[in-house]
């Protein structure tokens, strides 16, 4: 892991101090902090952070709310349906994000069934502009990852034991008040990993955003990643690049740090 | 939670469930009905849901060039598939070991995989198909051999230093991968490596190793150690008690591990992007039929590809969800 993760990262640093493109591959100039300082006074930079904030400040709240309230249903069929029902909303997570993208796109592309429905109730046709691409990219992540939080809740829920549910329910609980005071609680060390996943997960968002708009300045909706992507491969400034990444690991852990230290603290009063 | 018993409710409980999984599958379902259109069909006006199937597209996307007996062909191999499935789903019924049975389907399986060139002119998204195994299952096999005993050391050390490790995989997790592409492109190319199995599956190792290693230690943690104690108290070293008693019990974690790595691998994109040029999956290979920003691909078969590049990774999961649903239960409680 040392030589595998470490080496990279501590060259990674190394390259974001030098310039160089694809051609200058072998002998890069030494540029020292500018990389970073040219990254820092960037508008796209900033436009794109702002935009990723707001992803990971959408996303993660709802996929949690909506995986938990469909594990909670799951929960109270047995069974062949269980089965069944779980299977099919595994479906997002399984398909490779890159092909769930384009499946996502083809309902919302003209010929499809999503845009047809749009142009027969709406009257107008489905254009992707600036904010429809936004919501869509929204949509489509929170279509992504909402199935982790709901096999992640609904496995911790069966390990949930019933003399606990009915001790609460002999004390008077309705059912709104076991799931808020015997459910959420045990679930509680789930419902931290999750969103620890999920934050780091959507800060490196990447996949839909560049196949949606395929790096399209006209949507404006470049997250960090591909912002780096554009700087990187198609700019050609890899030592740029690399500062970005290196910026956004640093942004990560400082967004990480409080779920990491809950996380923490919970781990030593384990031992 | 006790069942709610209401009629009415459980109706709509029932339609509520009917509407997340249409929620779920329906954007799949468009594409595969699209992937057996024909083109007209696809791009028409309004949504066609009654049309005649066509395999065109697949041929366009898997064959070089159909061959003329190319429908007996097919059908002799679905024949064969058929049979083996018809195997598989009895293979408790039949009076020979069990595990016997499936390790034969498997090579049976490999057999198809990889005489299928030499019978009909494949294309090259089918070499792509066959670069996916080779890396999903070198990737698989030597994350968990790696993972195994590191998640077991640090799911019975318990000093503090075991949380920093333990955080510091999670940080790791949390890398972007286009901060460690160069190094590793810049390295291979120097030493040779670049475009190959070999580069690739260590690379994808190395990125996914944090989290096996988390999530195999949660595994190891529900194991408990009377166990392996007694093992050690009958005579077996620490490393003979945690290969012939921990693993054996631990091993539907194991299991659900290896499905997790795997969906990992098969997604990844943008690493086996910059580090191959012939060796690439079935995820990066099928960007070619997306089409440009001006110029659309073709939808048939765009979906066609899309189709054929998820349909295995569904089949191992939807076959292994059992294990996959309470692998996770187990483990992450824990974690």
């Amino acid at each position: 892991m040392l030589v595998l993760l470490v080496f990279p990262l501590v060259y990674a640093v190394w390259l974001g101090m030098n310039f160089m493109t694809f051609r200058t591959f072998n002998d890069p100039v030494f540029v020292g902090l500018d990389n970073f300082k040219a990254v820092l006074v960037d508008p796209a930079f900033w436009a794109a952070l702002r935009w990723t904030l707001v992803i990971v400040l959408v996303t993660v709240p709802v996929h949690m709310v909506l995986g938990f309230l469909i594990a909670l249903l799951l929960d109270q069929v047995k069974g062949r349906m269980r089965a069944f029902y779980l299977a099919a909303s595994l479906i997002p997570m399984i398909v490779v994000p890159l092909v769930g993208t384009i499946v996502f796109k083809q309902l919302f592309d003209p010929p499809g069934l999503f845009a047809w429905a749009y142009k027969s109730v709406t009257g107008n046709l489905f254009v992707f502009d600036a904010t429809s691409m936004k919501q869509l990219i929204l949509v489509h992540t929170i279509w992504i990852i909402t199935p982790w939080a709901i096999v992640l809740f609904f496995a911790g829920m069966q390990t949930i034991s019933q003399e606990q549910v009915d001790a609460s329910s002999i004390d008077g609980a309705n059912r709104w008040q076991q799931v808020w005071h015997v459910v959420v609680p045990h679930l509680r060390p789930l419902i931290l990993l999750t969103a620890l996943i999920a934050v780091m997960d959507m800060f490196r968002l990447f996949d839909n955003v560049f196949v949606l708009t395929r790096l399209n300045p006209v949507f404006a909706a470049d997250t960090v990643l591909t912002y780096n992507f554009r700087t990187a491969m198609t700019v050609q400034r890899l030592g740029l690049g690399n500062a970005i990444a290196i910026i956004l690991v640093i942004t990560i852990v400082i967004a990480l740090l409080p779920l990491l230290y809950v996380t923490y603290r919970d781990q030593i009063k384990e031992r | 939670m006790r069942p709610i018993t209401h009629p009415l409710a459980r109706l709509g409980l029932h339609l509520v469930l009917w509407a997340v999984v249409l929620y779920s599958t329906l954007p799949f379902i468009w594409t595969t009905l699209n992937s057996f259109k024909t083109k007209r069909d696809a791009n028409a006006a309004t949504p066609q849901f009654v049309f005649e199937p066509t395999l065109e597209s697949y041929s366009a996307v898997l064959l070089k060039s159909a061959s003329d007996n190319g429908l007996l062909i097919g059908f002799g191999i679905f024949a064969v598939l058929a049979t083996l499935v018809v195997i598989g789903l009895f293979a408790k019924r039949i009076p020979l070991p069990t595990k016997a049975i499936y390790w034969g389907i498997t090579a049976a399986l490999a057999l198809i995989v990889w005489s299928l060139p030499t019978i009909v002119n494949t294309a090259e998204f089918y070499d792509n198909f066959i670069n996916t195994i080779i890396i999903a299952t070198g990737a698989v096999i030597i994350s968990i051999a790696i993972g195994a005993p590191a998640g077991y050391a640090l799911a019975r050390y318990t000093g503090i230093s075991g949380v920093v490790i333990l955080l510091a995989a999670i940080a790791f997790r949390s890398m972007p991968r286009l901060g460690y592409i160069l190094p590793y492109f810049q390295v291979s190319q120097d030493i040779g490596l670049w475009d190959t199995y070999v580069l690739v599956i260590i690379v994808l190792v190395a990125v996914n190793q944090p989290f096996t290693i988390w999530m195999l230690r949660a595994f190891f943690m529900t194991v408990p150690k009377e166990i392996e104690e007694s093992a050690m108290v009958d005579g077996a070293s620490r490393f003979g008690a945690f290969r012939r008693v921990v693993i054996p019990v631990a091993w539907p974690g194991i299991i659900a591990t290896s499905l997790f790595t795997l969906l990992i691998v098969y997604h990844e994109f943008i690493l086996i992007r910059v580090l191959t040029q012939q060796n690439q999956t079935l995820t990066v290979a099928m960007t070619q039929f997306l089409g440009g920003v001006s110029v659309p691909g073709s939808v048939p078969r765009q979906s066609a590809a899309a189709v054929v590049s998820v349909l295995p990774l569904i089949l191992v999961v939807l076959i292994f969800q059992k294990q996959f649903v309470k692998g996770i239960g187990a483990g992450a409680v824990k974690g």
